[in-house]
């Protein structure tokens, strides 16, 4: 009888909170402490993420220069891509999670541009695991290579080159290649972009290629040069941009998880008097009632 | 004629001194000298850089022809305006742009006062011992690069 009169007080108080009470604080009680638990953990790794950054940062603006003093030379002879050139879609992701849209910003780019592109496909070479897992669901049959084990660290040219060694080596034939990464554009914003590397073929045919000096032999080491800076470039980008992507995220988790905290210790607050009052009620209803 | 003139071998000091005076004071010579890591020059005004190409050493001085050459292990040599900086790198690429702009790309690049001679001259020992009696094929071609990066490395340090 007790036990019915104290239902309709609890569930009053505690609105949408099932009416066991002490089962109820027990579940909210397990569910604030792992709730806080996981705020701590994503607190902590959004700062192992803006300690990254900082470093990851300095080595983009390192690895742009170098990238784009290579690019100097086509965009000084004006170079375009021949009609009938084969292309093959480099894209630079990384095998970590928790970083937002980076790996699909990348992946769905790549969808979009070779939808757009008029060249023929020679195939899709990804970088990173994450963006491998989303490759595969469009375009598995195009995938012709994978590098994973990439974005514990900041590449190194040394990866970058083996990565550039490998696809040129590989039996892959193709004519140009886009690399598509992540543009490092402000702390919160990032954008998907390609690079080109153009075959020996469009740079002879370039505007401006009759002003350059050089040998035959210089000119595909240079090519093979430029692919593997372009990597390297692109590789070091995305991780800049993915640190600092990780950065917001697990600022957010952290905010969310904060948010929660809040109100589920108001819900828990507000059970544990509900079930005081419905106590008290029944103790004071039975002691009139004598 | 563009032979002789893009392959001016490490000029005299007397011409050195007259052509930073007449060349640079025009347009002068823009470079950019970056390695993976670092950039070591960007875009800084310099009076002449010379470099070691495969097709041979080279002075580059402003509105030299537009060319490309790749670097062999050697010493790149830049004359500022005041001073002379000496950088010993692996390999590389130059790029000479029509607009007087001069790019290097280089693996790896240190001044070369940084190097120990000594242990240079170990580490060659040991290279030239793998590249007589490697194991493999690859391992022997690999020592000998070593070899080939270690000896002009050496003459670097001894020309000082």
């Amino acid at each position: 009888m007790f036990a019915t009169r104290a239902q309709p007080v609890a569930s009053v108080l505690s609105a949408g909170v099932q009416t066991r009470n002490m089962a109820t604080l027990r579940e909210i009680q397990l569910r604030l402490n792992s709730i806080k638990n996981i705020g701590k953990i994503t607190k902590s790794m959004k700062m192992i993420a803006s300690t990254k950054v900082s470093k990851a940062q300095r080595a983009m603006e390192t690895a742009r220069s170098y990238g784009a003093t290579s690019a100097a030379v086509y965009k000084n002879a004006n170079t375009v891509p021949l009609e009938t050139e084969s292309n093959i879609w480099v894209v630079s992701s990384s095998d970590r999670g928790l970083c937002g849209g980076i790996h699909s910003s990348v992946a769905k780019a790549t969808r979009k541009l070779i939808a757009e592109d008029t060249a023929p496909v020679a195939g899709v070479v990804v970088l990173g695991d994450k963006a491998k897992n989303q490759m595969t669901r469009s375009n598995r049959g195009d995938i012709k290579l994978s590098f994973n084990q990439i974005g514990k660290a900041i590449p190194t040219f040394a990866e970058a080159s083996a990565a550039a060694d490998t696809i040129l080596t590989s039996d892959v034939k193709f004519d140009t290649a886009t690399i598509i990464y992540n543009k490092f554009q402000s702390a919160i914003a990032y954008e998907a972009t390609p690079i080109k590397n153009y075959s020996i073929e469009a740079f002879k045919a370039s505007e401006n290629f009759t002003a350059y000096e050089l040998d035959e032999e210089v000119l595909e080491n240079y090519n093979e040069f430029l692919f593997a800076n372009n990597l390297y470039w692109a590789l070091v980008e995305g991780h800049a941009s993915e640190m600092s992507a990780k950065r917001n995220a697990m600022e957010n988790a952290t905010k969310n998880a904060g948010e929660m905290v809040d109100r589920l210790t108001m819900t828990y607050n507000r059970t544990r008097q509900a079930a005081i009052t419905s106590e008290l009620v029944d103790i004071i209803t039975g002691a009139s009632a004598l | 004629m563009n032979f002789l003139a893009r392959s001016v071998r490490a000029v005299r000091p007397v011409r050195m001194v007259r052509s930073y005076a007449t060349e640079a004071a025009a347009t002068g010579l823009r470079l950019t000298f970056a390695v993976p890591h670092q950039t070591l020059y960007k875009d800084a005004s310099v009076a002449q850089v010379n470099i070691a190409a495969v097709s041979g050493d080279m002075g580059i001085l402003a509105s030299h022809v537009p060319s490309i050459e790749q670097l062999r292990p050697g010493v790149v040599e830049i004359i500022e305006n005041a001073a002379t900086k000496k950088f010993f790198v692996s390999g590389g690429f130059a790029t000479m742009n029509p607009d007087s702009s001069l790019n290097i790309n280089a693996i790896e690049a240190f001044p070369v006062e940084d190097f120990s001679a000594e242990t240079v001259r170990h580490n060659l020992a040991e290279a030239q011992r793998v590249a007589a009696s490697g194991a493999t094929e690859e391992e022997k071609l690999a020592a000998k690069i070593e070899v080939e990066v270690l000896e002009s490395l050496q003459a670097a340090i001894n020309a000082k």
